[in-house]
């Protein structure tokens, strides 16, 4: 897991660009945890998302799961690649696997996200 | 604490949104709470990212009336099954993950069945469990979930219920549930199929446990809908460790929510999502 990745606990990482662009994607745990995944709708481009609502969902083979934002902003490019090939959400979560990029109203909401060592903790203390 | 909400017979639409209402009230009591409820009319409910078109090519289910749930898995015939949802916060040991949750409530019900000398299995079935239990059965099932049919009943997911049956490795499952994970709270959604529509024909005609038990000796008459319902209740406040308490549901207080939330449940944009 990058070292430079922050998480919401709702099991979403983002990685900052230098251009203020912000990457999103799914952590390794939430993926593990849902196994065997089948379906993904995603948003469309120019969606705005605040921080904490749903902005796509996701289903396995029992459960569906809405993707909450984890910064405010407007969508700009989404992973359209990835709903057919949802093996890639396992094999490279934090590469490959990356779900959206946003564009955020105020980098300060990245304030109020976990940084890798608390969102290993948040995890550790969970059952599987 | 575990709280139970017995609720009168609804549309489709209606008990959609009470549970949506479920999950919403046990993420403000940050509590369990569960609710078993009935179908005014026969109704198929399918899961969230079904696509509507493959139901209109199930001829057998043609004219019987659909509504979408906001959960995963197949679609399942509702009216001959014990139909039930579960909220369960996400700080909760059962919330955390969704296979604990599935095995929890699924296997107290393989235990609430045995006390009535029923035998089921989570599946995929344990070897050792089975030769325990009765070498004879059938034998042992790969491994692999299969998501690929249009109903719940002829799909398999690791913490699925089976009886010994006619279907495929010579287990049929009796018993499936599939999630709904928000950011707080998970809604469970499950059905126990108790026997076999009889007003269904062809793909759409799933065995029950009363079909299973022909063929198999059980100690005393399994209880009606209620009744296993309520001793299985009994289980899960044991496995909690505690009791539990019931509830009027929707009859009272959150009547005006749910008949908010069922119009949503009726609009063409839901059911036509997919």
């Amino acid at each position: 897991m990058a070292a430079d990745l922050k998480f919401a606990k709702t099991h979403e990482w983002v990685r900052s660009e230098a251009s203020g662009v912000h990457t999103v994607g799914i952590s390794s745990y939430a993926v593990e945890a849902l196994t065997d995944l089948v379906f993904m709708q995603l948003p469309a481009v120019g969606k705005r998302v605040k921080a904490g609502e749903s902005f796509g969902e996701i289903e396995s083979v029992k459960a569906v799961s809405d993707l909450y934002a984890p910064i405010s902003g407007e969508i700009i490019e989404v992973n359209s690649a990835l709903p057919g090939k949802l093996d890639t959400l396992g094999k490279d979560p934090y590469g490959e696997g990356w779900v959206v990029r946003i564009k955020a109203d105020n980098p300060a909401d990245l304030d109020s996200l976990l940084d890798r060592e608390a969102y290993e903790s948040l995890v550790g203390s969970q059952p599987h | 604490m575990l709280t139970i909400w017995w609720d009168p017979a609804a549309d489709g639409p209606t008990n959609m949104a009470a549970d949506e209402c479920l999950a919403a009230e046990a993420e403000r009591r940050d509590s369990l709470l569960m609710r078993f409820y009935d179908w005014s009319t026969t109704t198929i409910s399918l899961g969230g990212f079904q696509k509507l078109e493959d139901a209109r090519h199930v001829d057998e289910i043609g004219g019987i009336p659909l509504v979408r749930r906001p959960s995963g898995g197949g679609a399942i015939v509702h009216g001959s099954d014990l139909t039930y949802a579960a909220a369960v916060p996400k700080s909760h040991p059962w919330g955390a993950s969704p296979q604990i949750l599935y095995d929890a409530l699924h296997g107290a019900m393989v235990e609430t069945l045995a006390e009535h000398g029923v035998r089921a299995w989570l599946w995929p079935v344990d070897g050792a469990a089975l030769s325990r239990a009765d070498a004879a059965v059938g034998h042992l099932v790969a491994a692999e979930a299969d998501a690929a049919g249009f109903f719940c009943f002829d799909r398999r997911a690791a913490g699925d219920l089976v009886m010994a049956g006619p279907a495929e490795g010579g287990f049929t499952k009796i018993m499936g549930s599939a999630q709904r994970r928000l950011a707080g709270v998970v809604l469970q959604h499950g059905s126990l199929l108790l026997q076999s529509n009889a007003g269904l024909t062809g793909a759409a005609r799933h065995l029950g446990v009363a079909d299973l038990i022909v063929e198999q000796p059980v100690s005393e008459p399994l209880p009606e809908r209620a009744g296993l319902s309520r001793a299985w209740v009994r289980r899960l406040a044991r496995s909690l460790g505690g009791s539990f308490q019931e509830e009027a549901a929707f009859s009272s207080a959150h009547q005006q929510e749910i008949a908010t939330v069922a119009a949503r449940f009726r609009e063409d944009r839901w059911m036509a999502r997919r």
